[in-house]
């Protein structure tokens, strides 16, 4: 293994490092850049987590904003109504969506395509419609206020900065779990369901089983993003969790580029950005990302990893 | 009668929305049965019409011309949306062709954003007169309108599809799109249409509730979303079935709101969808599983 492959291998530092320094390249305006930055890392872990659900398991969901919803009142319940400590209530929330994953998996994934779809968006309805009316436990349509600050180990998050790095380092924890998971003979075992069903039973497969299991640890991964969001905000809302929020989602996935990992967690970095950039037209933002998808649908189906990957094989890095 | 006036009320609020239901559920229907696609901007053709006759109305159209024009006016949007951007993308993945529907639901959601603001708009009924009262019930006239539109416009797709050559040509691109085309019938066109009457029969739904309804630019997504529902429990790709599961959906959900709750109806009505789901995946209507 020569210099150049282990450089190669080692490409992940990179990013890494342009992110570790961002908050110190635009000092008095670190607050607001690395703000917007948590945002974007928190919708990565989320559009990541799709990914694998949908680009690899080939599972289709519109309601993956469901299972954000519970991670984020999971944490919001549990820490202002019962004070328990903000990590602890992040792995409660882990473990209940893990466990409502589990329980309505199975028979819903046993479902295809567009039902699976209906199936998934009328969850994420259910979801919304009963955080609205158990008012006593959520505080109903207007929200639950004063979540405290995240802590750890004693040392509480005070501002952007220490959020900034704590999310983005979950981020990376997650994008490396889910490359691990890809790279596995399990990331194989789903992209055979993906393909054919019948065939991977065939070989003796435990479809189900596969599709379950992959169903709860994505949902786990939408659960933290949740309660990074609770925590962050110290505000939330059932409008933060609604289908349409899902459907921001797929945009990402398919903006970035399907069954790529790394491209999801692009479109997801790159819709959240947009609007800082054209804060000015506001009203013109729908309109702006309904065109923005419509042209990468048209002319290039790959999404925005595709033209990177296209670029860099032009420029010869490819393996080949 | 007391009691039994609120059982009267209940089962007409419930036909209306029901009936709604059931366009939106149809005009679906028709797309999915000749590009095997569900569209998920169906609800801004509802939006679209009627915010458009709202506007024309507004402006000192009469009623009648303005429900025509806004009529035509998104049956060739549908047809346009179709040969800009669908046609494109024929032939990718079915999640591509998903995600499109949601990006033009995406734009043209905006662009209502853009050109009616955050307002909500309402139209005079289409026949003005005191509400009746019938068995102890108060109806609003527009009832009638409504389940009667709903009425012919079935008619008119029933006779479209059986009895036309354009209809029998859509319904063998339905059936089997190679043999079609083999027989000299361009599926493209076909698929043109399809979006074209999807469009026609959205905008209808939301014009003629647009007198009992506060309409803006967001009030797309429930009916879309129950259209949806409708068209599932109907078992996708049958009209009859579609329209029966949006009238039941209708009732099903008057009758939650008047004697459970308003607060719990969505929920019931969705969990119920999940379990049909669960037990007949095809769909209650459909004969062929």
């Amino acid at each position: 293994m020569n210099i150049m492959e282990r450089l190669k291998k080692a490409w992940w530092i990179l990013p890494a490092v342009i992110l570790g320094i961002i908050p110190l390249i635009f000092k008095e305006k670190s607050a607001y850049v690395s703000g917007i930055l948590i945002f974007a890392g928190i919708y990565i872990i989320l559009a990541v987590g799709l990914d694998l659900l949908m680009g690899y398991a080939g599972q289709i969901s519109v309601g993956h904003a469901s299972f954000f919803a519970i991670g984020a009142y999971s944490s919001a319940i549990l820490t202002v109504k019962y004070g328990i400590s903000p990590l602890l209530a992040m792995f409660f929330g882990m473990f209940l969506s893990g466990l409502i994953a589990w329980i309505i998996g199975r028979p819903v994934l046993a479902l295809k395509e567009y039902y699976l779809a209906m199936a998934t968006l009328a969850f994420n309805e259910i979801v919304i419609t009963l955080i609205i009316e158990i008012e006593w436990l959520t505080g109903g349509a207007s929200g639950l206020k004063n979540i405290p600050s995240f802590s750890l180990f004693g040392f509480t998050m005070k501002n952007n900065l220490h959020y900034y790095y704590f999310v983005w380092f979950v981020v990376f924890l997650v994008v490396a779990m889910t490359i691990a998971i890809v790279k596995s003979p399990m990331g194989r075992t789903l992209i055979a369901i993906h393909s054919d069903e019948v065939a991977a039973r065939t070989f003796g497969i435990n479809s189900t089983k596969y599709k379950t299991g992959i169903f709860v640890l994505v949902n786990v991964f939408a659960s933290v993003a949740g309660s990074l969001y609770a925590h962050y905000m110290g505000f939330i809302a059932p409008d933060d969790f609604g289908v349409s929020t899902s459907v921001n989602m797929l945009v990402m996935l398919f903006l970035g580029g399907f069954g790529t990992i790394y491209g999801p967690a692009i479109g997801a970095l790159f819709l959240k950005i947009l609007p800082e950039l054209t804060y000015f037209f506001q009203d013109y933002e729908l309109l702006i990302n309904g065109v923005i998808l419509i042209i990468v649908l048209v002319f290039m189906p790959k999404g925005m990893y595709g033209i990177f990957v296209a670029m860099k094989r032009k420029i010869g890095f490819s393996r080949e | 009668m007391g009691e039994y006036s609120h059982l009267f009320q209940f089962f007409f609020s419930g036909i209306t929305t029901g009936s709604i239901y059931a366009l939106i559920a149809v005009s679906l229907v028709i797309v999915y049965r000749v590009s095997q696609l569900i569209c998920f901007s169906q609800g801004e053709f509802f939006v679209f019409g009627a915010l458009f006759m709202a506007t024309l109305i507004s402006k000192g159209v009469s009623l009648p011309l303005a429900f025509v024009i806004s009529l035509f006016g998104s049956m060739a949007m549908g047809g346009f949306l179709q040969w800009l951007l669908i046609r494109r993308i024929q032939g990718s993945s079915i999640g591509n062709l998903i995600v499109m529907t949601i990006a033009i639901f995406l734009a043209l959601r905006g662009l209502a954003l853009i050109i009616w603001g955050r307002e909500s708009y309402v139209v005079r009924p289409f026949t003005e007169s005191q509400p009746i009262t019938f068995m102890g019930a108060s109806l609003q006239l527009q009832v009638f309108w409504i389940a009667g539109i709903t009425v012919f416009v079935l008619l008119l797709i029933w006779f479209f599809f059986e009895k036309t050559m354009l209809g029998l040509a859509m319904r063998a691109c339905a059936e089997n799109p190679l043999g079609a085309s083999l027989m000299g019938i361009s599926v493209n066109r076909a698929a043109f249409f399809a979006w074209a009457w999807g469009a026609a029969i959205g905008a209808i739904a939301g014009m003629t509730i647009c007198p009992l309804l506060f309409t803006q630019y967001t009030s797309g997504v429930m009916p879309m979303v129950k259209g949806f529902i409708a068209m599932s429990i109907g078992g996708l790709s049958s009209i009859m079935g579609s329209v029966i599961a949006g009238l039941m959906l209708g009732l099903v959900e008057s009758y939650t709101i008047g004697l459970i709750s308003s607060k719990f109806s969505d929920a019931i009505v969705f969990t119920l969808l999940i379990l049909v789901l669960l037990i007949r995946p095809s769909g209650l209507f459909n004969s062929q599983r």
